[in-house]
């Protein structure tokens, strides 16, 4: 479908960008590569785009993994993949960037627009709401659900949170940078997502006029690693990702955070399986109880009970990536 | 295409009548009902206009394709797809999903391999667009290694592939047979040819090395 006119502006500055935005049903538009074809199906509709790849200073990545790295919102995907520093000190994040989409994905989406990508739930992309409720029925549990959510599900929100980055970014204690009209404010970048509760609430925290600028990744210490499983080795979002965290003393672990996607409408935090894996030495048996314990009080809908194995291989491939191990051969 | 191109948004005419009536008009209309918040932002807005133009309608643009100034007229939400297919001709980049998802439109922007259908024209002003109306057609070139690998069926893909490959190639002259599937992994073949499209890769490889 072709999409509705709109005003179209491409400030240089981030002031500018703002003042651009203030006017009402204003929308900012960086890769595209979600708001153009959520435009196209008429899911979206605002009758202005800010075009914010033209303000140069949003884009980049600086620091190190002693200091801790910023990546800039407006940084493309195909630039995190080709940053050192990322690779060397966070491959939870680099594996997770460097599996988004396709080669032509990577190098438009930038890291703003993956965070803040709205849901793949197909009942939201064909017109229903972020609930898709109707008559009081919820046309996730009645009809086809099996890319849906695992956790929550005694909640409304059934759909899962879309973006890859956001797991791997979480698991590393980032934090995500937003200025809007009364200034800027500095959230861990769990808080940008939230399960609505009505069919009005957006699942992201960020207001209209907003803009993310940055996410600030922490001192890299210990071992992180990332595993997904997908349908497809590309063209797709990942089925259920595993991000995870860990700090050992000698050979144990004595702090883990481990980060799911795919199984709740936010990134979703297994404290059970962090619970299950402090105090122990990383092994092949204590990966897969941290992986079991993940899915201990998953509630899947009526077609998506594969998820739950699928968590469980994610999360012990994750901890064995980690450790340095390889899981083929465990 | 045209005609939905320039088919008016419902509700246009309204922010036209705004824009066209001068300031007065507009703060009238506006701060009638008491809405402190959106009075606010109309008039940042309006400040906005006069620091950064805000485009609508029909827009003059100059793009640069395959080495040529292109001057076009395009609305905002007019992609870059189809600028090059319906305004400018250059109809080797193929419209099949529309959506970013199969790979058919792959356009070069200032060398990198994009979706063309899912870029909007007028961002493009003042980087490079290359098509592959613009690659060596010789047989050291990739669409030659397509056509003596069997490299297509019904063909509809090949455009994509072609820009793909030649991207990756630029990137990349000696790629593995693991970097080339992972090069071209944003394209998708409908007739399923895969195994020619990697075997003309790799030719097209050697035979830039002049192997
Ligand atoms: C075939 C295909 C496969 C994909 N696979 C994956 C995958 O595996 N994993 C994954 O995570 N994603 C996947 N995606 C989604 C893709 O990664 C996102 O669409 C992309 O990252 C969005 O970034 P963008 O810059 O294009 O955002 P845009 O489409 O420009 O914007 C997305 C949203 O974010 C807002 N926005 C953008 N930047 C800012 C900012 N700086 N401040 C405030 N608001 C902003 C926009 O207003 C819009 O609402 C896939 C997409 C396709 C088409
Ligand atoms: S037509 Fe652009 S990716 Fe399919
Ligand atoms: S040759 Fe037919 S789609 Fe690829």
């Amino acid at each position: 479908m072709t999409m509705k006119a709109f005003e179209y502006a491409s400030p240089s500055t981030l002031d500018l960008a703002l003042k651009a935005l203030a006017a009402p049903s204003s929308e900012a538009l960086s890769g595209g590569t979600d708001l153009l074809c959520r435009m196209k199906d008429d899911v979206a509709a605002p009758e202005r785009l800010v075009y914010l790849k033209d303000v140069k200073d949003l884009a980049g990545v600086k620091g190190s993994a002693a200091e801790g790295v910023t990546i800039g919102a407006g940084t493309l995907l195909a630039s995190v993949v080709a940053s050192e520093a990322v690779k060397a000190s966070y491959p939870a994040l680099w594996q997770t960037t460097l599996e988004v989409g396709t080669p032509q994905i990577r190098n438009m989406a930038t890291v703003g627009g993956n965070l803040l990508q709205r849901p793949r739930c197909w009942y939201f992309r064909n017109g229903f709401g972020l609930l898709a409720m109707q008559e009081g029925k919820s046309l996730v549990r009645l009809g086809d659900n099996r890319y849906h959510s695992i956790f929550m599900t005694d909640g409304d929100a059934l759909f899962t949170s879309p973006s890859s980055l956001a797991v791997p970014l979480i698991a590393l204690g980032a934090t995500a940078t937003i200025v809007g009209p009364n200034g800027e404010r500095t959230l861990p970048v769990e808080d940008l997502y939230r399960a609505p509760r009505t069919d009005k609430q957006r699942e992201l925290t960020i207001e209209p006029g907003e803009i993310l600028t940055k996410v600030t990744i922490p001192p890299a210490k210990g071992k992180n690693a990332s595993y997904e499983i997908r349908a497809k080795q590309s063209h797709d979002w990942p089925i259920v990702l595993a991000s995870v965290n860990l700090t050992l003393e000698g050979e144990t672990v004595s702090a883990a955070k481990i980060m799911l996607y795919g199984v709740a409408p936010i990134p979703w935090r297994s404290a059970a399986a962090e619970q299950a894996l402090i105090g122990k030495k990383l092994s092949v048996e204590t990966a897969e109880d941290a992986g079991k314990a993940a899915v201990k009080n998953a509630q899947p809908l009526s077609m998506n009970q594969f998820k739950v194995s699928l968590t469980t291989t994610a999360v012990k491939r994750a901890l064995l990536t980690a450790g340095g191990m390889k899981y083929w051969e465990a | 295409m045209a005609d939905l191109d320039t088919k008016p948004r419902p509700g246009a005419s309204r922010r036209d009548f705004l824009r066209g009536s001068g300031l007065a008009a507009a703060s009238a209309v506006i701060s009638g009902p008491a809405r402190a918040a959106l009075d606010e932002a109309a008039a940042e807005a309006r400040e906005a206009q006069d620091a950064v133009p805000v485009l609508s309608g029909q827009v003059k643009i100059t793009l640069k394709v395959n080495g040529q100034e292109r001057h076009t007229t395009v609305e905002p939400r007019s992609t870059l797809l189809d600028t090059l297919r319906h305004r400018l001709d250059v109809t080797g980049p193929k419209r099949v999903c529309d959506r970013g998802s199969c790979g058919a439109c792959t356009t070069l922007v200032d060398g990198a391999p994009v979706y063309s259908c899912t870029t909007l024209a007028v961002s493009c002003q003042g980087k490079t667009i290359e098509t592959l109306e613009s690659f060596d057609t010789g047989p050291e070139g990739v669409p030659h290694a397509f056509h003596q690998n069997d490299g297509l069926m019904c063909g509809y893909c090949t455009p994509g592939f072609v820009t793909a490959c030649k991207a990756l190639l630029d990137r990349n002259p000696h790629p593995t047979l693991e970097e080339v599937k992972q090069g071209l992994n944003g394209n998708i073949c409908r007739c399923g040819t895969y195994v020619g499209v990697l075997k003309a890769a790799l030719a097209a490889a050697k035979s830039m090395k002049g192997a």
